[in-house]
């Protein structure tokens, strides 16, 4: 057991992945030579070769592309997109070609994509994306979304070794802001929900950077015993857990820093609205990013996503109805 | 809001349909709270005794308070709603009243159902508008049989919450301690508990007319000392002169029974409690099936002063609109005497049930041809076909005696034995 950051869990996955796996292989722009854009790959190309740890041109479906074609002969590929804003140049192979290869030709495509994603550093439109919810409307790909250090490591064990095309949703904002005890060798994190909070009179459901907005926000609400859900995998979605947690809770505000049209909490909110209707003591509540894209300008950018004071408004409101 | 602001409001009451109404229910509310509503535009249905009926606005303007929620049944009088008059200050604002002034009008006109169904007044204190309740707190009340019309709400405005309805069960309330019914193993198990045995062909609730008719006849048997006598009465003149005027035997019977209330005025009478009071005209009442969903009894007001073809043409139209559920209300009030006539299907003698407060029904069956014995003028007996009908008459033993009734029903067949155009 060792104290990681969220960014290191994820350089010990994949670290120990190479190492336990030599069909493991990575592919990206710039992961090798110069270790990353974030670092995530520092001093891979040492340890296990530029053979293993490629650096791409900038073209995401060649990356992909590639990729699915060395996964159908048998091996694990991990693909490095340096920001998920950037998967739309790699779409065509990744959605209509890994995503309905099983379906089609009855092939495996064990790929797993890394995307780092989400806002809160003046990244500006282009690099604070949350684009998982393009990814769970496509049939084929499973897609995850780790908040702690330890569920990192564990889902992108889980991931990579998947026989299914795997989108790998790492936030950003996580990376050095989040530690955590991780268990030492492979592990993985099922493709589950996790309780991240025990509450029996409101459910905020989360996952990702936001299951830490989630957490700070109802920490002390008014004495009020809020549950905290963090989904950790968006595909599957755990409906046994989310509509457990309605059912006990029968209040619900759903936490997305995505846009909020048709995103993962929408899918969520659906469900509940569906399943648990006769669960449910008020309406189901909302929290997300408006329907514009991720403003440079910090104070803007703060206004935009979901932050601690409007998930307690929210809650506080949800809480009196 | 001010009492001034109450005060401006024009109150929509309970209409007075009949003398022995006392009561009305609210079917069905056209306008919500905060609606425009015209002068003599319906803001609401109600349903009294055996009419259905719509109460108009008393003025145009906005509804400002809804009082009286559906399916409630009150007293004649009560404020059903108040319209904020067009005009009025403050009239679009529709808003609770404010304690002090509801409490002022509690006073000189009950606002409040009265009726002992708890259940039928689901709003937030003094009159605000109806609970919504959330679905988890409708199915822990069905679960537990809560009134939830009971439950102090602790939400926003008063709403009920899932913690408010589990603390009224946890607490020993509700009718039933746990689930009647095993919920399913697991959300998407396939096993599901077998079905309820179904219920018997077409069980049902009785409708309302039917519910207002056995509440009418019960408290009637309970009320009155039910005796009937019955006479037997010789058609000939009647069949004679009903076929030259192609009417039916019915208004004859009306006419001769109008005539004999004149001259036996103990029975054109009601009596309430110890309340005796003896009619100068004569309100003939007309029972009229309308099939399976029961029975009107439109009034022939001051029957007296109609002929027997007058009486054939009004019971007719009467009879026409009281199957179409087209008659107002003060078209059945103030009966003084009720004739029933369910003959046509020959069936020859009832007992019939008084319709409260009168004290007397006569009941016409078939006309059937029968040997019976004459007498003529001479003293010589023999046996003749004759058409003949029993007139049963039931009265209340507590207003008259079996000799008043009998010598009714004598005045009645002498007048229809011996018709001479009266």
């Amino acid at each position: 057991m060792a104290t990681l950051t969220y960014l290191q869990a994820i350089s010990a996955a994949l670290r120990d992945e190479l190492r336990d796996d030599e069909r493991v292989l990575m592919m990206g722009e710039d992961i090798g030579v110069f270790g990353g854009a974030f670092k995530v790959t520092d001093g891979f190309i040492e340890e296990f070769g530029a053979d293993r740890v490629m650096d791409t041109p900038l073209a995401e479906s060649a990356i992909i592309g590639t990729a699915i074609g060395a996964a159908v002969v048998g091996m694990r590929p991990v693909c490095e997109m340096q920001f998920s804003d950037f998967i739309a140049c790699g779409f065509d192979q990744l959605v209509n070609v890994a995503g309905k290869m099983h379906y089609r030709q009855g092939l495996a495509v064990p790929i797993t994509v890394r995307l780092p994603s989400g806002g809160g550093f003046s990244g500006g439109p282009f690099h604070s994306q949350n684009p998982e919810a393009w990814f769970m409307h496509s049939p084929g790909i499973k897609v995850v979304a780790p908040a702690t250090a330890e569920d990192a490591k564990g889902l992108l064990h889980a991931a990579i070794r998947d026989p299914n095309p795997v989108c790998f949703m790492e936030h950003k904002h996580l990376y050095r802001r989040i530690k955590g005890e991780v268990p030492d060798g492979i592990h993985e994190t099922p493709m589950t929900a996790r309780i991240a909070r025990e509450g029996s009179d409101l459910v905020v459901i989360a996952y990702g950077a936001m299951v830490h907005v989630a957490l700070e926000a109802t920490e002390d609400l008014d004495g009020a015993s809020v549950e905290v859900l963090d989904l950790r995998s968006l595909v599957p979605l755990d409906t046994e857990a989310i509509l457990a947690s309605v059912a006990k809770c029968s209040k619900v505000v759903i936490l997305d820093e995505a846009n909020a049209t048709c995103a993962a909490g929408a899918q969520v909110a659906a469900l509940i609205a569906e399943h648990a209707f006769e669960d449910l003591d008020g309406p189901v509540t909302r929290v997300s990013t408006p329907d514009v894209p991720i403003p440079f300008s910090p104070p803007l950018e703060q206004a935009v996503l979901p932050g601690v004071e409007r998930v307690k408004e929210a809650c506080r409101e949800l809480l009196a109805y | 809001m001010s009492s001034s602001r109450t005060e401006s409001l024009v109150d929509v009451t309970m209409p007075q349909m009949g003398v022995s109404v006392a009561e009305g229910t609210v079917v069905q509310w056209r306008k919500e709270v905060g609606e425009q509503i015209q002068a003599d535009e319906t803001i609401c249905e109600i349903s009294t005794d055996k009419i259905d009926t719509e109460v108009p606005a008393p003025v145009g303007g906005i509804v400002a308070e809804i009082l009286v929620p559906l399916e409630a049944t009150v007293p004649v009088g009560v404020v059903l709603a108040r319209i904020a008059p067009a005009g009025a200050p403050g009239a679009p604002s529709p808003a609770p009243p404010a304690p002090s002034g509801a409490a002022t009008r509690a006073g000189d006109d009950p606002a409040t159902p009265s009726g002992d169904d708890p259940s039928a007044a689901p709003s937030n204190g003094a009159g605000g508008p109806p609970r919504r309740y959330s679905p988890v707190v409708q199915r822990i009340a069905a679960t537990h049989g809560v009134d939830l019309g009971l439950i102090k709400g602790t939400g926003r405005d008063g709403r009920v919450r899932k913690q408010d309805v589990l603390a009224f069960v946890e607490a020993g309330n509700g009718s039933r301690a746990a689930a009647t019914e095993d919920p399913p193993l697991h959300i998407e198990s396939p096993y599901r508990p077998d079905p309820a045995p179904a219920p018997a062909v077409g069980a049902e609730r009785l409708s309302r007319m039917r519910r207002q008719i056995g509440e009418h006849m019960k408290r009637s048997l309970e009320t009155a000392a039910h005796c009937t006598t019955w006479i037997e009465v010789d058609m000939s003149a009647i069949e004679t002169a009903r076929a030259a005027l192609g009417l039916t035997a019915l208004p004859f019977v009306a006419r001769a029974i109008t005539v004999a209330l004149r001259e036996h005025p103990a029975l054109n009478a009601w009596l309430e409690d110890e309340r005796y009071t003896r009619h100068e005209a004569v309100n003939l009442g007309i029972a009229v099936s309308r099939g399976e969903d029961g029975l009107i009894v439109p009034v022939v007001r001051e029957a007296q002063e109609l002929s027997v073809e007058g009486l054939g043409a009004r019971i007719r139209d009467l009879a026409r609109r009281g199957r179409a559920g087209e008659l107002s209300p003060d078209e059945v009030r103030d009966g003084t005497f009720t004739i029933t006539n369910p003959g046509q299907y020959g069936s020859i003698m009832a007992t019939p049930i008084i319709n409260q407060p009168q004290v007397g029904i006569l009941d016409l069956e078939a006309v059937v041809k029968r040997p019976v014995v004459i007498t003529d003028a001479a003293g010589n007996d023999s046996i003749a076909i004759r058409p003949m009908t029993i007139l049963g008459l039931s009265w209340d033993h507590r207003a008259l005696d079996g000799a008043i009734a009998a010598q009714f029903l004598a005045t009645v067949k002498r007048h229809l034995e011996g018709w001479t155009g009266i």
